[in-house]
């Protein structure tokens, strides 16, 4: 198992490093730059600008540029933030707790709507249908437009939820918080437990039409322990590296959801950034995300080798 | 009473007249709509559904029907070509992992890997930014996104078939890679590819629609359905035909795309129970 | 049928879940002295006024300059005790081409940590800014001052090697606290840039980047102890436009300022809410880049596209008639304001004469042409702003009807900021935003083309430049303003770009807020924070 684990780590890094690479490639090419942003300013003159760009080096050679950061980056200076001067660090993590928290919540939520009815689905066919049905729209809704929706009904029209945000000012109370998770989390974990629960409801199918469960049946076991004893413990198994890998895409996922609902995570530091061609937070965020992705990728073949013991050999 | 048999049998049927229609209706767009597709009418504007405008006008004055008609063209196009696009590339990169040697396959899944290693989204969102991209560089974009689970699914039906006896059967008889590959394999690998194929139609349009939403969707005079939501974004309480007409068009092609692809799918529990 | 139903089941439940979203009445409880919640566009980068590349309102509430702007656009003083001017001997010219600014300070100015205001802290600031190690966004001006003199306490007197007209302005965005910044790093002093020590009414409680900034009044301040009336201001930070109204109507936050002109029609309806409007000091015009496309070269083209657009049929309908259409740069709230400019009435016959005139002929499809070029040209304009989107359709007809194609191409703000920078294109449909200042060279001198300056039409007249560069050279404001007007003249008969409308600064505010009056300049609505009150309804 550990030689797994080393073997997938030392295979990250020139994975890690290729990423880099592209996505630094990518940033550099996208037309207007960071100090673009100033040439609105009546006041700024042309020779501000080019005052500018040397300041933030944006006049060496890209291929200069590319090595002066990853050398900071492989430091662990992740440099400043071109918009307000301070450390990427610093920024990222000012931002990283509200989305940790929103993607958190909509992942558990989700994942206890998926197993709740894919179980449900196996046991009443009426259920399987309506489920279904919800399920498949689920995966068919445009993200924004039903945050939108949601968002005038509940919030505006009913008057039930706070629209948008993280808090109410002045009311730190646990109620307020989690009154303003409502919106967001429903949206994010409404789309994420519908692909959830289409995938376990299939693998569950799967389990209930082995020989096994037909010899278990037959030995007279009761629906219910053979559903939730035999059945949801093998599904679950390939289930688990599905909401893994799908970790980190909702994570990134949530970049909709951020910006419909004006919350405060790290998906609307990007948005932001982006606007702005901050660089050094893009790198940070992109690169990020893929170790997130590449770390989860590590994790559930681990649970796969420890669930399954066959696979830890050919692994 | 419909039995879950008959179920099976025309729920596809339906979803397929379904896409069927639409895309007809798109392909004959010019002479179904009723008005021209620029044609600004200010003195008509925000009109609320009504006989001569079914799905109401815009905020130039513009038909929503007939912006919803050419509307399809653009969605569908990005939707159909982008799928077929992706998954005929992660076949045949899927396919050569699994019938090539160790190193091909290591180095074509490590490639996948990376790709599928940065974040969705944000990796669009900074594409579309750097390209600025027209509907065909759009559907490219979109394609190139949505590759990498089509050739991990192929990789492993194309070593699962080549493993089987009839396939060795045939190396051994001295049959060229390409001509079993061809031959032999790829047909195994069908259902699998129209399964992602129909699900790849509705993920491209529903990502056209969110590239929308951050601006970087296709621009404006050209209607898509995604382009055509995000202008109706900020009047859906006043007019609220804006939102809901490309907004249902999304959701119903997009439902039916995935209704088709589970019918079509070999894992269907409702096919296997 | 099942996968039908679900289709058709779907489809119902959204139209309902849609229809019962636009029923219903908003609930609303208003403001109070103790709090207002703003609903604010963008969190700024830093609260440094010299260093911030966006609008200044927040850090206006806490940094005080020598002036303001109010809401006429008249230059007024706030820690300067008086304009200096050549009148009251506050401007002296040197013999060597140089001038001297001489400020008076204001009296019992203290910084929020007591230390008195002085003209040390004017001299700060220029050195930090012309010592150059600094990254501030803009050294207009200051790049012109040799040094200052502090011959006392409060009387800083700024020396200029060149003349320099708009000076009053020098000095819009305050000075830096000698006391707290001398011997650091500026670019560095996280602690100043995220809570300046500032001298007005307000300063910064908390900070909660992505979701707020909460201004707290200041006690004793130095206006008098009443001021400011209202206790706290709280900045909440809502990117998306329709969220934020959303959130308006709703109650959630209090005001908005600057309403996109298409949103204030939403907002007519919703009680206890005014809508404040003052004409801005800009104008939407486009921009026709005689460079890059060589027909724009021809005055009788670039007439002959003025003419072809309706503008008051744009105005009234796309506009929803929020703003008026006017002739030129400058605009009527400016002493600089020359109404007496050559106008380009909607006349399709006109244009149509104009260009066949000057040798473009129609061909088979519609499209002029001229020596086998059609006159076919690409619009660019920025993406996210709905009016310009509609208004630069409601453009590609207008010029349809003359034999002109125009495409369009939408773009984000940065990207079209670095494309027009480095003039890589045909036309442009924008605003210019002013300055207080009625500078019109850097717009419009025959030089001053990117990287220069912002004449971006390439418009190049020898006795528009001669003009233009004259009026830079001449202090005394009437005799300033009189060959603006002429400037003025000159550029309406040439063309350069098609002028549409101006601009109008909406301000959505409770109706209980007494003494806002938004202001047309970059000054923001902010400007008279400290008059604020609420009133009972």
């Amino acid at each position: 198992m550990i030689r797994l684990i080393l073997r997938r780590l030392a295979q990250a890094v020139p994975l890690l490093l290729v990423i880099s690479a592209i996505v630094f490639a990518l940033l550099h090419a996208v037309p207007g730059g960071p100090l673009a942003a100033y040439l609105e300013n009546p006041n700024v003159r042309p020779a501000d600008i080019a005052r500018l760009r040397e300041a933030y080096g944006l006049d060496r050679p890209l291929l200069v540029q590319y090595g002066s950061w990853l050398a900071a980056f492989l430091r662990g200076d992740w440099g400043m933030s071109f918009a307000d001067g301070r450390p990427v660090l610093t920024r990222m993590l000012e931002r990283l707790p509200a989305t940790v928290e929103l993607a958190g919540v909509a992942g558990l939520v989700a994942l206890l709507l998926a197993v709740a009815v894919a179980v449900g689905s196996a046991v009443n066919r009426t259920f399987d249908r309506a489920a279904s049905a919800v399920a498949v729209a689920g995966i068919s809704l445009p993200v924004f437009w039903f945050g939108l929706l949601l968002q005038l009904l509940l919030a505006h029209r009913l008057g039930w939820l706070p629209s948008s945000g993280r808090t109410t000012f002045g009311d730190s109370s646990l109620g307020d918080r989690l009154s303003h998770l409502v919106l967001p989390v429903l949206v994010l974990a409404f789309v994420q437990a519908a692909a959830w629960s289409r995938y376990l409801r299939r693998a569950l199918r799967e389990v209930l039409a082995r020989p096994f469960i037909r010899a278990a049946r037959t030995r007279g076991i009761a629906e219910r322990d053979i559903l939730l004893r035999h059945a949801l413990p093998n599904a679950l198994g390939p289930f688990v590296t599905v909401v893994l890998l799908d970790a980190a895409m909702l994570a990134s996922g949530a970049v909709v959801t951020e910006s419909v609902f004006a919350w405060p995570g790290i998906g609307s530091l990007f948005t932001e950034a982006l606007g702005k061609r901050d660089y050094p937070v893009l790198m940070a965020f992109l690169m990020l995300g893929a170790a997130a992705v590449v770390l989860l990728n590590l994790l559930a073949d681990v649970v796969v080798a420890a669930i399954d013991p066959r696979l830890r050999e050919s692994a | 009473m419909t039995t879950p048999g008959t179920v099976v049998k025309r729920a596809p049927r339906v979803a397929a007249i379904f896409l069927g229609a639409l895309i007809l209706a798109a392909i004959f767009a010019p002479v179904l709509a009723p008005y021209a597709t620029d044609a600004l009418d200010l003195a008509n504007r925000r009109a609320a559904p009504s006989l001569a405008h079914w799905f109401g006008t815009d905020e130039l004055g513009r038909d929503v029907l007939t912006r919803v008609l050419f509307g399809a063209r653009v969605s569908l196009a990005i939707g159909l070509l982008s799928a077929l696009v992706s998954v005929a590339f992660g076949v045949a990169l899927g396919a050569m992992a699994g019938y090539s040697g160790r190193r091909m396959d290591d180095l074509i899944m490590r490639g996948t890997d990376a790709v599928l290693a940065i974040p969705r989204l944000p990796l669009l969102m900074l594409a579309a930014a750097v390209l600025q991209p027209g509907v065909p560089a759009l559907i490219l974009l979109v394609a190139a996104v949505g590759w990498m689970e089509t050739a991990r699914v192929a990789r492993a039906e194309v070593r699962a078939i080549a493993a089987r006896d009839f396939v060795q059967g045939a190396r051994a008889i001295g049959a060229t890679p390409l001509r079993v590959v061809l031959r032999h394999v790829l047909p195994g690998v069908i259902p699998a590819a129209s399964v992602a194929t129909t699900l790849a139609i509705g993920r491209g349009i529903l990502l056209e629609s969110t590239m929308s939403f951050f601006g970087v969707g296709v621009q404006p005079p050209a209607a898509s359905w995604g382009n055509m939501l995000y202008q109706a974004q900020t009047t859906m309480t006043s007019e609220p035909w804006l939102a809901i007409f490309p907004g249902l068009c999304i959701l119903t092609t997009v439902l039916a795309c995935n209704a088709v692809g589970d019918v079509l799918s070999p894992f269907d529990p409702e096919r296997t129970a | 049928m099942i996968l039908a139903r679900r289709i058709v089941h779907t489809a119902l439940t959204a139209t309902a879940l849609a229809l019962l979203a636009c029923s219903g009445e908003p609930r609303r409880t208003g403001p109070t002295n103790d709090l207002l919640i703003v609903g604010y566009d963008r969190e700024p980068d830093t609260m440094n006024r010299y260093a911030t590349h966006i609008l200044e309102d927040i850090e206006s509430c806490v940094v005080e300059g020598l002036v303001t702007n109010d809401e006429r656009m008249n230059i007024i003083p706030v820690l300067a005790a008086e304009l200096p001017t050549l009148a009251n001997g506050g401007v002296r010219m040197l013999g060597d081409g140089g001038m001297d600014v001489i400020w008076k300070l204001r009296p019992g100015v203290r910084w929020h940590d007591g230390v008195p205001h002085t003209s040390a802290d004017v001299k700060f600031t220029v050195d930090a800014i012309n010592k150059g190690d600094w990254k501030p966004e803009s050294v207009d001006g200051f790049d012109r001052i040799s040094s200052v003199d502090t011959p006392d306490s409060l009387t800083a007197v700024v020396h200029y090697t060149e003349v320099y007209a708009p000076y009053l302005l020098q000095f819009v965005r305050g000075t830096l606290p000698k006391h707290l910044l001398d011997g650091k790093d500026l670019n560095t002093a996280h602690d100043y840039d995220r809570a300046p020590l500032g001298t007005g009414p307000y300063r910064v409680k908390e900070w909660r980047t992505g979701e707020h900034i909460l201004l707290e009044r200041v006690p004793d301040h130095w206006r008098g102890a009443e001021y400011p009336r209202i206790k706290q201001i709280l900045f909440r930070f809502v990117t998306n436009t329709t969220t934020r109204i959303n959130q308006l109507k709703a109650g959630e936050v209090d005001m908005v300022a600057l309403v996109a002109w298409d949103k204030v029609r939403e907002l007519r309806e919703v009680s206890g809410l005014r809508l404040n409007h003052v004409v801005g000091n800009g104008y939407e015009h486009v921009t026709l880049n005689q460079r890059h496309f060589p027909a724009f070269a021809d005055v009788s083209v670039r007439q002959a596209l003025a003419h072809a657009v309706d503008r008051e049929l744009i105005v009234r309908t796309v506009l929803d008639g929020e703003v008026e259409v006017v002739n030129g740069p400058v605009q009527p709230l400016s002493a600089a304001y020359e109404p007496n400019v050559r106008a380009y009435p909607f006349d399709t016959a006109r244009a149509n004469a104009l260009l066949t005139q000057a040798g473009w002929a129609r061909g088979a499809d519609g499209v002029r042409t001229k020596d086998g070029t059609r006159l076919t040209f690409t619009l660019i304009t920025q993406t996210g702003f709905a009016i310009r989107e509609n208004v630069s359709q409601a453009l590609q007809q207008a010029f349809s009807a003359v034999g002109v194609e125009m495409k369009v191409r939408l773009m984000d703000g940065t990207t079209i900021s670095g494309t027009w920078f480095s003039g890589e294109f045909d036309a442009m449909l924008h605003w210019w935003q002013m300055g207080a200042d009625p500078e019109l060279t850097l717009f419009f001198a025959g030089d001053r083309a990117p990287p220069a300056g912002r004449n971006i039409n390439y418009v190049n007249d020898a006795a528009l430049t001669e003009l233009l560069y004259r009026s830079d050279r001449t202090v005394d404001a009437t005799a300033r303003n009189a060959l603006l007007r002429e400037a003025q003249r000159r550029i309406a008969e040439l063309a350069p770009e098609i002028v549409l409308y101006n601009t109008a600064k909406i301000d959505a505010v409770p109706a209980t807020l007494r003494n806002f009056t938004g202001n047309p300049t970059n000054a923001g609505p902010f400007w008279n924070v400290h008059l604020w009150e609420i009133g009972t309804p």
